[in-house]
């Protein structure tokens, strides 16, 4: 198979996939490199990709992880069964798309504006998108192949991703169980030994009790919490 | 009320960065001002949090502040223009629309149109939040048509009499005689009469405030989204210094605001005889409520005892 | 915000394929302004804003007759175009259906706002109804503006006629709203030449209406505090002076071009392709879109009585730009003639950069200031470019 779309690292910029002419899969198909291919084609090789390489992730995105729709449930528990299957995987979510200020804590979270920023920190060779909305998904990927060597797996509601390694377009829960299903047997050709597990929590810092709250806990941004009564905030940066 | 957008899908809970846990779990959302509003700022999980605002910076403590009064943040957008306070608007777990420049009330007039068409049973609050020269330079035309129609919605201007973003300019809001850039023997005209022109053009909530007084700013936020809600558009120009283009000393902020307050922000609240209605209503109903609540879990605690 | 109460119309919603393309129609003898609002009232469109400005002024008032039937929710006339194109961009983000339409000199007051729209993600419908840029002050038709989107990735369709008008507006809904494509859509029209003559424009009942807008199926989310994420800034500034703030905006920026590639794909399903050839083994092609394209029907006309080997080749889409049909359809051709009604000629110079032998293309014939396009201009360069001797005085 010609490689329209190879994993990156593409370039400083490089054009999109796109405009070198790769269009999305119609109905009923999918892309693997930039070509149709059935979903299975598609997903046996995004299978041996996340099984493969190193530190596979799945992230995912707004539309999975807030219960604002009938089929949150159903697409969540499907994610968190497929991501069970995968050794040693990693789930690392996209809860929104502002850019993150002060700094992203690349080991919680992923974000739209700077996504490589995540995917170089953890060293993720491999991850799957899933609920990102398409227009930030198509900016992540193309990010991500621009200046990364991963290998991306887009899973799309609607129309699929041009710029993903394996993109799955109208995706239920059952394409993700089935897609698990063809994982599984990937990893059994390959006679790798996994219990189903789920994956660690967010890693990130432990909650702040905010009834204890006092403006020493905030350290270097004291000065943009509003003194007490009484008191008189002096000393700044 | 719509949480469920913001409620995280129950599997993925303990996968979302904490930080997003505890915005539904201590955050405002779904709260009442005694639970979670400007009275105990710092004590819960407060919309704007981080931002890069300049220390000492009174207009993020507005930003802040405003964000603490929402009546109802779950169900409120946000918009706003080129400017300073858009840094830390941009911040708030709030959405927030940033245009062009100039343009947040034209926006905030097609948007709050649209909600109303899409959601007749639901109210939504919708709020600009920019700078003097937004509001009153660039944007005028759009501001003042917006009022002229009659738009329900609020328009906060955060008056820092400088364009404070790009680098300290005279603005129209300046004080005549302030020496600023583009005005190097000092700005030679007077300083807009921003509430009047908001009461010629139909405003039917105005107010001309230093917000030195966290309850009464408070108060007056809810007051205007309160009114625009139901009778027509509200207006607040609220004096947020700019202590770098002023130079202003940090901890001489407060006095400045202060000061202010008996200068050119003397405190100004006009409302037409329709938004008083409206303001006694709602402020009896939650002082009922409130009431109701304290008696409720003062019983609570005998039942306990 | 209205208090006259609208009559509530009870309209069957139908998919565009079976709108466009199999619903029953019947005749009726309109203008373009006419054919454009008659393509809103059956578009479901939820909020129209006008402003008026000669021609296009004609097209919102009818907008607006056909909101006070009740077929679109709201309407208002805003403070003037930068007003207007800003509340689109407001009224977008709650997730519904919108249309405007400008002409020349308020086109480019409100072009800040407009150029935004493709970034900010808002799948509107604008209608261009042309006419010169000022100086000097007239009111006639000349399409100059449509140069000034077609650099802004926008979707941007030109119509040749009325019956265009109402299928290309019709169908730009629907392109414009594809979560794949998901920016605007323009279509143009020459101003008085269409807006305000008479033609034959075959129309569906319009108790017919487009499916409703779906705030859900899109690739961004509605700011309407029912779509996740809570915490949102569709569009947040990048301002930072960093690789990662250049590199967001310029994928972003790929993004709406890679949109608006997208949409050439619906613009072969619902208008049966970017161009239209005629005489596809001719020597010599006369290459035109909008109102000029219908001269050049006519001088394609003139040529076949003639016996003279002429093609046309009408471009219905100027963004995303045919490249490779003008390409395919050309490749045989020995001179191309692009008559025009400006005076830099934009389409001539997109056709000089389409294809591998630009020293073929014949710069015009070009009119403007609302100068009409005499069909022996057209005639006059078939003439000279296949060598017959006439004796046309022009």
């Amino acid at each position: 198979m010609l490689k329209k779309v190879e994993v990156g690292p593409a370039g400083y910029m490089p054009q999109s996939a796109p405009q070198m002419g790769v269009e999305l899969a119609p109905e009923g198909q999918a892309l693997l490199y930039g070509n149709a291919v059935t979903p299975e084609e598609a997903m046996r090789d995004a299978a041996i990709a996340l099984l493969t390489k190193k530190n596979p992730t799945i992230f995912p995105g707004p539309q999975v992880l807030w219960d604002w729709k009938e089929d949150v449930a159903e697409k969540a528990a499907a994610i968190l069964d497929l991501a069970s299957e995968i050794p040693n995987c990693k789930i690392i979510p996209m809860p929104d798309y502002r850019p993150k200020y002060p700094k992203i804590d690349v080991k919680a979270e992923i974000n739209p504006n700077h996504p490589n920023l995540t995917i170089l920190d953890n060293k993720i060779d491999a991850c799957i998108f899933v609920g990102v909305h398409c227009h930030y998904a198509n900016l992540t990927l193309r990010m991500i192949r621009a200046g990364t060597s991963c290998y991306t797996v887009a899973l799309c509601a609607y129309m699929g991703h041009e710029e993903a390694m394996a993109s799955i377009r109208d995706l239920h829960a059952s394409d993700i169980q089935k897609f698990k299903e063809i994982l599984i047997e990937e990893r059994n050709k390959l006679g790798i030994e996994w219990t189903t597990t789920l994956p660690p929590e967010n890693p990130s810092l432990p909650k702040e009790d905010f009834g204890t709250l006092s403006p020493a806990d905030y350290g270097e941004y004291r000065s943009l919490i509003m003194s007490k009564k009484g008191e008189h905030v002096a000393e700044v940066e | 009320m719509s949480l469920k957008y913001i409620t995280p899908a129950e599997r993925f809970k303990k996968y979302l960065p904490k930080d997003y846990v505890e915005l539904v779990d201590y955050g405002p959302f779904g709260k009442t001002q005694d639970q979670a509003g400007p009275g105990n700022m710092g004590q819960f999980k407060e919309l704007v949090e981080e931002h890069p605002m300049c220390s000492g910076c009174w207009m993020a403590y507005y930003i802040r502040l405003i964000f603490a009064s929402l009546p109802c943040p779950e169900e409120t957008v946000t918009l706003g223009t080129a400017g300073c306070g858009r840094l830390a608007i941009s911040q708030a777990a709030v959405p927030f629309v940033y245009g062009n420049y100039g343009d947040q009330n034209a926006m905030a007039s097609g948007l709050s149109r649209a909600f109303r068409l899409r959601f007749p049973d639901k109210t939504k609050d919708v709020i600009t939040i920019a700078g003097d020269g937004g509001t009153m330079d660039i944007g005028f035309s759009m501001t003042m048509h917006s009022w002229i129609r009659g738009e329900r919605f609020t328009t906060i201007m955060l008056d820092n009499e400088v364009y404070g973003n790009t680098g300290g300019q005279e603005s129209g809001m300046s004080p005549k005689g302030a020496v600023l850039k583009m005005a190097p023997f000092g700005k030679n005209f007077e300083k807009m009469p921003a509430t009047g022109l908001a009461i010629a053009a139909g405003c039917v909530y105005v107010v001309r405030m230093s917000p030195t007084n966290i309850k009464k700013a408070a108060k007056v936020i809810r007051r205007a989204i309160f009114v625009a809600r139901e009778v027509g558009p509200t207006f607040i120009q609220a004096y947020t210094s700019c202590n770098i283009e002023y130079s202003i000393p940090t901890e001489e902020v407060f006095a400045d605001a202060k000061a202010q307050e008996k200068d050119r922000f003397q405190f100004e609240e006009f409302m037409t005889d329709e938004a008083k209605a409206v303001i006694e209503r709602v402020e009896a109903e939650e002082k009922a409520a409130s009431k109701a609540r304290k008696a409720a879990s003062k019983a609570a605690a005998a039942e306990v005892n | 915000m209205s208090p006259n109460v609208k009559p509530k119309l009870n309209k069957k919603q139908v998919d565009i394929n079976y709108l466009l393309k199999e619903a029953p129609r019947e005749q009726h003898f309109i203008t373009g302004a006419q054919a454009m609002s008659e393509a809103v009232k059956r578009a479901s469109v939820d909020m129209a804003i006008a402003y008026p400005i000669t021609p296009q002024s004609e097209v919102m008032h009818l907008v607006g007759n056909v909101y006070a039937e009740g077929h679109i929710k709201e309407y208002y006339r805003a403070e003037e175009e930068l007003g207007t194109m800003s509340a689109i961009a407001g009224a977008s983000r709650a997730g519904v259906r919108l249309f405007t339409a400008t002409s020349g000199p308020g086109l480019l007051r409100g072009l800040e706002a407009i150029v935004s729209w493709p970034g900010h993600r808002v799948p509107a419908v604008l209608g261009v109804l042309t006419r010169v840029i000022n100086a000097p002050l007239s009111i006639q038709p000349d399409n100059l503006e449509m140069a000034y989107i077609m650099h802004s990735g926008m979707v941007l369709l030109h119509a040749e006629n009325q019956q265009d008008t109402f299928d290309f507006t019709l169908a730009a809904f629907a392109i414009a709203e594809k979560v794949d494509v998901y920016i605007p859509v323009a279509v143009a029209t020459e101003g008085f030449f269409v807006t305000h003559a008479k033609g034959y424009v075959d129309m569906m009942s319009e108790d017919l209406t487009l499916t409703e807008f779906d705030p859900v199926a899109a690739p961004v989310p509605a700011m309407d505090n029912e779509t996740p994420p809570a915490r949102i800034q569709r569009d947040a500034p990048v301002q930072k002076s960093n690789f990662m703030s250049y590199l967001i905006h310029s994928v972003w920026q790929q993004e709406i071009w890679d949109s608006n590639r997208r949409a050439m794909k619906y613009i072969y399903e619902y208008l049966g392709g970017p161009i239209e050839v005629q005489n596809p083994e001719a020597d010599v092609f006369v290459v035109a879109s909008g109102c000029a394209a219908a001269q050049a029907r006519e001088a394609h006309r003139y040529a076949q009585e003639e016996g003279l080997s002429v093609g046309l080749i009408k471009v219905r889409a100027i963004r995303p730009f045919p490249t490779q049909e003008i390409r395919d359809a050309t490749a045989n051709a020995k001179a191309l003639i692009i008559p025009e009604h400006n005076i830099i000629g934009w389409l001539c110079k997109e056709v000089q950069a389409a294809i591998p032998n630009g020293g073929i293309v014949v710069e015009g014939p070009r009119v403007y200031g609302g100068m009409t396009l005499p069909v022996e201009l057209i005639m006059k360069e078939i003439y000279d470019s296949l060598g017959v001797e006439n004796n046309l005085k022009l």
